[in-house]
């Protein structure tokens, strides 16, 4: 009972936070919505039984993330952005069905996904230890070439976003009317 | 006093990531683009772990710090990405680069 309350509750606030990061108008109030949705799944991982993986959405999205995107909207200077009117009102309307198409799609991949997805044994062993040591073990072991694999995919990012933001010597504003 | 079923994470995972979906085609500043495709991989997060509790697995919770991890990965580069079109266009709407497309 008090499960579903937990739930329903997350769920609610989640779902309703992220109708605000899609409908509100100033950045600053999208990155809070952002935080709040964040958060609340979390708690539906905590609801679910994932200790380490709402902690860690915890330390490294509602804290992390959250706080490189507020970096990016506080030390850019928005207000020199060159202020011009949308173009393309009514193709956003007409992708609409495209959109409940993805929708549809991805409706049937998880329900004929789960359908066809074997029963596991693993939770008589998370019974016995915790879930952490659970988790932590199957990393380790199985999903170890992986997790060296994003270890990988970590660095190249960071390679990557250096140099893509690096000062460049020559902007072309000069052939931008 | 059953288990939440399988359903309702599903519900709620695709009503989240159908937000996301919405979010990055309809918002047309660039951050806020990045913000709903957030929304979105953490939508997928949450059908992750609910398949996990339903199929007594611990490897989707696996899959989902995996996402974590490529998804801090991506807001770096995106961001990035954001500040040099900034830097070199002085443009902050999707609807402004359209360099690739002409």
């Amino acid at each position: 009972m008090i499960q579903w309350l937990a739930f329903l509750l997350f769920s609610l606030l989640a779902i309703l936070s992220a109708l605000g990061v899609v409908v509100l108008p100033n950045p600053v109030y999208v990155i809070l919505s952002l935080l709040s949705s964040l958060i609340a799944i979390a708690g539906i991982f905590f609801v679910a039984g994932a200790e380490l993986v709402g902690a860690i959405q915890l330390l490294i999205y509602a804290v992390a993330v959250t706080v490189f995107y507020v970096f990016v909207l506080t030390a850019v200077p928005w207000e020199k952005a060159l202020k011009k009117d949308s173009h393309y009102r009514i193709e956003g309307v007409m992708s609409f069905p495209l959109l409940l198409l993805m929708y549809l799609e991805v409706l049937i991949v998880f329900s004929l996904g789960i359908s066809a997805s074997p029963k596991g044994q693993i939770i008589q062993i998370s019974k016995k230890f915790g879930n952490t040591e659970v988790i932590g073990s199957i990393l380790f072991s199985k999903y170890f070439l992986v997790f060296e694999l994003v270890s990988l995919v970590l660095l190249i990012g960071m390679i990557g976003a250096v140099i893509i933001g690096r000062k460049e010597a020559q902007t072309y504003d000069s052939d931008t009317p | 006093m059953t288990a939440i079923p399988l359903e309702a994470y599903m519900l709620v995972s695709v009503l989240i990531f159908g937000l996301g979906l919405f979010g990055m085609i309809v918002r047309r500043n660039l951050v806020t683009v990045l913000m709903s495709m957030e929304l979105a991989l953490n939508a997928v997060n949450i059908a992750f772990v609910g398949a996990d509790v339903h199929l007594g697995l611990a490897d989707g919770q696996i899959f989902a710090l995996f996402i974590i991890a490529l998804a801090a990965a991506e807001a770096a580069v995106g961001l990035g990405i954001i500040i040099s079109i900034f830097r070199l266009r002085r443009v902050e709407s999707t609807d402004e680069i359209t360099d690739m497309r002409d």
